[in-house]
């Protein structure tokens, strides 16, 4: 496999169960090395292309490969390129941790000698070597999801895939399995990690894409995306009291004018809006506001972390869906 | 009046599945068939109610049948389920006392069975009207007797169900010991009956009555199966009534009293190992244990099948340790049934001795053969370990193999375990060589045959709880139903009618070899070996072939 060039590449995938679309031309790529942080509302279409990328769904239409190979006509090979952990354990009953690795590892074909050593470097990585003598049903739930990535880790995969890793984790563990992918992606392993816990991947993610409805919203590296994000900033205005929260809403509403959502918090005397108004159009609208006898505490821009934007993209309709995407990834 | 909400969310939520459809309109279209078969079709009365009474007959054996195989499988799953999905957890945390949460599953279990019993008694009733019965010594005690049995084996099912720790052992456990139970009794009797020592004989007649089927035998009439001759002790149905009854109401004291919160309260090995422990400490548990329980277990060989190795040791007695225990219990009934043939064979003949001999061992057969099979694919989807079998670059051949095999060896393990009685039995009687050798090809292939339907079901499955169910009722419908056609063999149903249900039945092709009295005018073989054989083909393909669909990409 070429060192240069993109590791997973995802060409208009399509998948349709029956007449519904649960992925539709769907299109990215990632290369070596990086993490890819792969979010979107629960039934997005999140799990389809991962099942897709590891040989066990087949798309309707369109194509994917790792390392070259295509997941689909030669899932035989995926097999040893991915190391795939879905979102369930998939634990066995009666077996210590060693031999549920030791397992795996004889599934995958590994002479005994460099299994046994294998699972205990896997173990060491992962942070769950303390563990290995213990029944994997006895394991916390934090415990169980290192033990997962020891078994992804086997036989030495080129890609890891890991369906919801942070989900059930406390802070503790959370932080652990946030350093833990970062060491993988040093070791030169590419990542696509779902989460529904943004703030834990804003933090390790490279790229990040962002699916709804079987859509890819908006891919590219966290700052590609929030730079394209905050072409519409979010401004706060925060009033003296919440009597002319009604008229300030409305002014800003006709003063914006350009579809953007506004919001009034009667409970905070706060009206929220999102525009891509510049600088001096944003000094005319305080002007008006003022000008209005609105009594105005503050007007200001608050910083978009992955969540906002997120949101932004997903309460989008559908037919936004360019404005997010790089150029090259524009649906035809 | 306000309904107990347990009952009320156990027996509504059940009667609204196809299943309770089915169980509803099965036993009447079978009931109502029966009766029309022997409805008198002339002007004309049979006065004796012969023709009633081999309906009622039928009836009985049908109705017990039944209850046997449904009365447990929603009350096994009742009490787990809940503990594993954490409603139970729930439930003990309201203000419904203990017993009134017993109640309320066992009451709505009831409910669940007593549909299909209360179906049956349209049929009883056009039974009745065709004379010859009489309402309460028959009709009556036997309704009598069926409650009972669906109330012991409800309060059974519920008691095990509060020891399980997940629903299929729940389900294979409550089956094994309702087969224990209700066919497993019957053996020491079998083999002491008319013994000189009447203190044992004695003792074997009242376990004899743990299980319904004698009572239920005694008021349709009957004599005794598997008997020689003599006459068994009458008072059946009233030593199984106060069994019962005493068995009930222990099972539901003992399950009320478990129903707190210390249900949850297990505590699971962690895992220690003597790896670290002294030279002395590690031999000492060695000679004590043979396997050590604790020690580390080696990689898998090269050559292994990793499937094979893993399903020994994710079951709960599948480890060397209880492998060794196994072959020793195994090896210790082998020496009893040798001395069972030895002195019953020479006291009471071949035929009688092998027949018994091959009843208890297709009971065996069928009552561990779901438990071990029937989950080997649907536990895999059900845990998730399906889905990472398939990122593993093992074929469905491969997976197969491991698996069939995994129970295929524990099967004849077992089996071999008789052998030493056959050979007795060979030795007494050297004529009987080749009767002998067919019985246990006979045999062999019911074992092939269990093994492969079982696994082909699972693969049917996604939860292991509705394959293991499914799995028994198959097997016993297939072993029990032909049976009971050959219980009415002279009437209400034909010499050739009754030789094609035999024909399907594994355990019939075994006794007619031995020349059991009552099988051996049946012309059963080789008809049920290409039978078994292709339905054992059959089973094998759909799995394989659902095997290879599972691993395939949706």
């Amino acid at each position: 496999m070429p060192e240069v060039g993109p590791v997973v590449v995802i060409s208009e995938l399509t998948k349709k169960y029956g007449d519904f679309c649960a992925l539709d031309q769907l299109s990215l790529s990632l290369d070596r090395g990086r993490i890819l942080g792969f979010i979107g509302p629960n039934g997005a279409g999140k799990t389809t292309t991962i099942k897709i990328l590891v040989g066990q769904v087949r798309p309707t239409s369109g194509s994917a490969s790792i390392a070259g190979v295509d997941c689909i006509r030669d899932a035989k090979k995926i097999k040893r390129l991915v190391g795939y952990m879905p979102d369930t354990f998939g634990s066995y009953d009666n077996m210590r941790v060693y031999e549920y690795l030791d397992f795996f590892g004889a599934a995958f074909g590994m002479p005994r000698r460099d299994r046994t050593r294998r699972v205990d470097e896997v173990l060491e990585i992962a942070g769950a070597f303390g563990f290995k003598d213990r029944y994997v049903e006895s394991l916390s739930h934090g415990m169980k999801q290192r033990v997962g990535i020891a078994r992804t880790l086997l036989h030495d995969p080129q890609v890891i895939i890991l369906d919801e890793p942070a989900n059930g984790l406390d802070p503790q563990a959370r932080i652990e399995m946030r350093e833990l992918l970062i060491h993988l992606a040093e070791m030169g392993k590419t990542l696509i990690v779902t989460s529904h816990i943004l703030p834990e991947l804003a933090r390790i993610c490279h790229d990040v894409a962002i699916i709804t409805h079987g859509h890819l919203r908006a891919f590219g590296t966290l700052d590609e995306i929030m730079h394209r994000v905050s072409e519409r900033r979010l401004i706060e205005v925060e009033l003296t009291n919440n009597e002319s929260l009604d008229a300030a809403v409305a002014l800003v509403r006709e003063q914006t004018d350009d579809g953007s959502e506004v919001v009034g918090s009667a409970t905070e005397a706060i009206v929220r809006f999102r525009t891509s108004k510049s600088q001096k159009e944003l000094a005319d609208l305080l002007a008006r506001l003022v000008h209005a006898g609105i009594g105005v505490c503050q007007f200001r821009e608050l910083q978009s972390d992955l969540e906002d934007t997120f949101l932004s993209i997903t309460r989008q309709p559908k037919d936004a869906v360019e404005a997010w995407l790089p150029r090259n990834q524009h649906p035809q | 009046m306000t309904v107990n909400p347990i009952i009320r969310r156990e027996l509504i939520s059940v009667l609204r599945s196809r299943w309770a459809l089915g169980m509803q309109l099965g036993p009447i279209a079978i009931f109502s068939l029966l009766v029309i078969l022997r409805w008198p079709s002339e002007g004309q009365v049979d006065v004796a109610g012969r023709q009633a009474q081999q309906v009622f007959r039928l009836f009985g054996y049908g109705l017990l049948a039944m209850l046997l195989l449904l009365a447990p499988a929603y009350p096994a799953v009742s009490i787990v389920a809940e503990k594993k999905r954490g409603t139970l957890a729930l439930l003990l945390n309201t203000p419904l006392s203990r017993p009134s949460i017993y109640l309320g599953k066992l009451l709505g279990a009831l409910g669940y069975i007593a549909l299909p019993l209360a179906m049956s008694v349209p049929a009883v009733a056009a039974c009745y009207a065709m004379g010859g019965l009489s309402l309460t010594r028959d009709i009556g005690v036997l309704y009598l007797v069926l409650a009972l049995v669906t109330v012991q084996y409800t309060a059974l099912a519920l008691w095990i169900s509060s020891f399980a720790t997940s629903t299929d052992s729940a389900l294979r456990i409550t089956y094994g010991t309702v087969l224990l139970l209700a066919v497993g009794t019957l053996g020491p009797y079998l083999f002491l009956q008319g013994h000189p020592d009447t203190r044992a004989a004695h003792v074997a007649g009242w376990i004899r009555c743990i299980s319904p089927i004698p009572a239920v035998m005694e008021l349709v009439g009957q004599g005794d199966v598997g008997g020689h001759g003599l006459i068994a002790d009458a008072g059946a149905p009233l030593r199984y009534g106060v069994l019962a009854l005493a068995t009930t109401i222990a099972l539901a004291v003992h399950t009320t009293w478990r129903l707190t919160p210390t249900l949850f309260d297990r505590a699971r090995p962690a895992g220690n190992n003597t790896l670290g422990a002294s030279k002395s400490r590690q031999w000492l548990r060695r000679i004590a244990f043979v396997v050590d329980p604790e020690r580390r277990t080696k990689p898998m060989g090269r050559f292994t099948n990793p499937v094979l190795v893993k399903e020994f040791r994710t079951r709960r007695f599948g480890r060397s340790q209880w492998m060794l225990r196994l072959v020793a219990v195994c090896a210790l009934a082998s020496l009893g049934l040798t001395y069972a043939a030895t002195t019953g064979t020479l006291s009471w003949g071949v035929e009688t001795i092998g027949g018994i001999m091959v009843l208890l061992q297709v009971a065996l057969i069928v009552m561990l053969t779901p438990s071990l099979a029937a989950g080997l694919i649907s536990s895999e989807r059900e845990s998730g370990g399906w889905a990472l079998l398939q990122m593993t670059p093992l074929s469905t051949g491969r997976i197969l193999r491991g698996k069939l095999l995994s129970v295929g060896a524990t099967m004849l393990l077992i089996l071999l375990a008789t052998l030493p009685g056959y050979a007795i039995m060979m030795v007494i009687k050297p004529v009987l060589q080749q009767q002998v050798l067919l019985v246990l090809a006979c045999l062999l292939l019911t074992a092939m045959f269990a093994v492969c339907l079982s696994a082909a079901v699972s693969s049917l499955f996604r939860h292991t709880a509705p394959a293991t169910i499914a799995s028994y009722a198959l097997l016993i419908a297939l072993c029990g139903g032909p049976l009971l056609l050959w219980l009415g063999r002279d009437a209400p149903f034909g010499h050739d009618l009754v030789q094609a249900a035999l024909r399907i039945d594994p355990i019939a092709a075994a006794l007619s070899i031995l020349e059991v009295s009552n099988f051996s005018q049946y012309n059963v073989l080789p008809a049920n070996w290409w039978i078994i054989a292709s339905a054992t083909a059959f089973s094998l393909a759909l799995l394989t072939f659902r095997t290879w669909r599972l691993t395939q990409p949706r």
